[in-house]
């Protein structure tokens, strides 16, 4: 029995962030493509298929000249649309010999690939991420690749069960006793959940950073969307007594690597504390430490499923998050003809 | 720990017309915003959106606009003789500047990626094909487009249409000798790389549905407008489990499964109460007895599966059904 779920290639999906490509050959996998890429010396991002037309050998092995990528094992030198430009051998260039040029775009400090039929990359939407890239934010994240599907992370970002057993001591206090109504929005490709926390302290190291007494009431707002596959976001505003808000955005970038594993990159943004480099460091660690014990989680259930096979599963009413999700992956392939 | 209340929805938001704009005798094409210029919802070719017009009137129109276009919802409004009051209330009630309360987007009617599409549209079912025929273009897929209509001047687009010119035949004069030779020439011979997308009035879909009966299974994809008639349906009282909340109700013979389930305070998704919408689909865990399936969005292979039922108007004959909720 096979637990694989196919990967939706009709998304925009964020495998790097832009610092991480510059004028060096990156190879990243993507939906199950091998992808590389760079930047063209006017700063253009090119994604370009990760393997020679000639034989089996990745061209982020090769080396970067000017606007072009040399092959390391046989010299076919490609231009950033993918075609063929030289070969060492010959005068001409043999009919067919390119490879696949991905449409890319930068947007939030993120550099977005089209993994999909070319021509509806235009039909589709990259998800406004602002407080990645703005002023008005201090982020600390961490990039991990996880032995487990695009979906299983999904449905653990969209489980409201789940936050007090994976991670009490981080959780707001009022989540293990008194959980509000929790409200779900769908669409057709979305997803959104919210709830109002009543007035109760803030979780410790929140309370510590704000410099706040451990015991003033804050008013919590939490949001969480599902915009598509390649991401999911969670808000979590909180309001002190005297009307002063302070905003957390945690930004969960799912990159499918093939069908059983994922690249995670998360984030988590803060509009208080800003540019404070001990808080980075203290935050670093509390969400680095809260991540690893996430994806340990979702690698074991990935594991179940490849051992076992997708058994029957008991649903409960707050589940109604996740099995959205589904839904709307399962359309998205549906619509793919995958 | 104590118990979490779901209260589950579909996106609804106030819009503002921002153009009104007659687009053919009796035809109007609406184009809503936010007002606050918020993105609206992501949608895909072939769905359809609820507006609620009054507290009595909800109705469901097809997007007709871009799906790229994220502050956008386009729709083209009959003024239908017949209407039951949905679209003459959009004719004479509203213009440029109303304010519309929509609920959605939603799709029942979804373009599956193919290399060849036969397209066939009556009046003004042609809204839901105007976004699958640009995606059919941006995949370069081959296509065609059959539209009939009462008369050029009552059939809206066509102009637009007319752009992609001889993959759009059109059929004024309700010619129905016309309309049946060249749905023959269209779709009387299956073809395993081609699919049929058809919205329009029940004759034509009826037309296309005996002539694709013989073309492989999910090859025709069809949206309804109207509930089909439902003839002697006889409503009895039956058992429904509902395992995630993990209780039993009765559906009384003069309820839906849907009012009941609410009437125990359950969240459900519901819109049109008349089995066209498909918002209230539930998946089908467990039957015993018959389900009486009577919605037109499910085909009748996908009622011979009980995979889902629409509980606002399905129900089951006797004995007792097991749902996912």
């Amino acid at each position: 029995m096979s637990a694989a779920i196919p990967v939706p290639r009709d998304c925009w999906y964020a495998p790097a962030a832009s610092s991480e490509v510059g004028r060096e050959l990156v190879p990243v996998r993507a939906a199950g493509l091998p992808v590389v890429l760079y930047r063209t010396e006017s700063g253009a991002v090119v994604a370009l298929e990760d393997r020679c037309a000639h034989r089996a050998y990745p061209l982020s092995a090769g080396e970067l000249i000017g606007d072009t990528v040399r092959c390391g094992l046989c010299g076919f030198v490609y231009g950033p649309d993918g075609q063929c430009i030289s070969v060492p051998t010959q005068p001409h260039v043999p009919y067919g010999a390119r490879v696949a040029s991905y449409p890319v775009q930068e947007a939030d400090g993120l550099v977005w690939v089209w993994l999909g039929e070319p021509g509806r990359a235009g039909l589709h939407r990259i998800p406004d991420l602002p407080w990645l890239d703005d002023d008005g934010w201090s982020t600390v994240s961490g990039e991990e690749d996880v032995l487990a599907s695009f979906l299983l992370l999904h449905e653990n970002f969209a489980d409201v069960t789940q936050v007090p057993f994976v991670a009490p001591d981080i959780a707001p206090s009022v989540l293990g006793s008194t959980p509000p109504p929790l409200e779900v929005v769908v669409s057709e490709t979305s997803v959104s959940l919210h709830r109002d926390f009543p007035p109760a302290p803030l979780p410790e190291w929140q309370a510590e950073i704000v410099g706040c007494p451990p015991d003033a009431p804050y008013r919590t707002e939490q949001s969480g969307f599902f915009p598509s596959p390649a991401v999911w976001v969670d808000h979590w505003d909180a309001q002190a007594a005297d009307g002063t808000w302070i905003r957390l955005r945690f930004t969960h970038l799912v990159t499918p690597i093939d069908e059983s594993s994922s690249r995670l990159l998360w984030a988590v943004s803060r509009d208080f504390a800003l540019g404070n480099r001990a808080v980075d460091q203290y935050l670093g660690g509390i969400f680095t430490d809260y991540y690893e014990r996430v994806i340990d989680a979702m690698e074991i259930a990935q594991e179940v499923l490849e051992i076992d096979g997708p058994g029957p599963e008991v649903n409960v009413n707050a589940d109604a998050v996740g099995l959205k999700v589904r839904e709307i992956v399962d359309a998205l392939l549906t619509a793919e003809g995958a | 720990m104590t118990e979490t209340e779901t209260r589950l929805r579909e996106f609804e938001s106030d819009l503002v017309v921002e153009s009104y704009e007659v687009v053919a005798e009796d035809v109007v094409a609406v184009t809503l915003v936010h007002p606050q210029g918020e993105a609206l919802p992501a949608w895909t070719p072939g769905a359809h959106i609820d507006l609620i017009l009054t507290p009595e009137i909800t109705r469901q129109y097809s997007l007709c606009g871009s799906p790229a276009d994220a502050h956008r919802f386009t729709v083209g409004i009959l003024n239908a003789p017949n209407s039951r009051g949905g679209s003459r209330h959009v004719h004479e009630a509203v213009s440029t500047g109303s304010v519309i309360r929509i609920r959605g987007p939603r799709n029942h009617f979804p373009l599956v990626a193919s290399p060849r599409y036969v397209f066939i549209a009556g009046g003004i079912g042609v809204t839901p094909m105007l976004p699958m025929i640009a995606e059919a273009e941006a995949a370069r897929a081959e296509w065609t487009l059959l539209y009939g209509g009462r008369s050029e001047a009552s059939m809206a687009f066509i102009d637009q249409l007319r752009a992609y010119g001889d993959r759009v035949t059109l059929l004024p004069g309700n010619d129905v000798a016309l309309m049946s030779a060249a749905l023959d020439d269209r779709i009387g011979t299956p073809r395993p790389d081609t699919l049929v997308y058809t919205c329009g009035p029940e004759g034509l879909l009826g037309a296309v549905e005996a002539r694709c009966a013989s073309w492989p299974t999910g090859s025709l994809h069809l949206e309804r407008f109207a509930a089909k008639a439902t003839e002697g349906a006889v409503d009895t009282e039956f058992e429904v489990e509902l395992a995630r909340t993990g209780i039993t109700i009765t559906v009384p013979a003069d309820r839906s499964i849907f009012d009941a389930v609410q009437d125990h305070g359950i969240s459900v998704l519901g819109s049109c109460h008349e089995g066209v919408c498909g918002t209230c689909e539930t998946v089908i865990l467990g039957v015993d007895g018959e389900v009486d399936h009577r919605d037109s969005v499910l085909n009748d292979e996908e009622k011979a599966s009980n995979e889902s039922m629409m509980i606002c108007v399905s129900r089951c004959r006797s004995g007792r059904l097991t749902l996912d909720l």
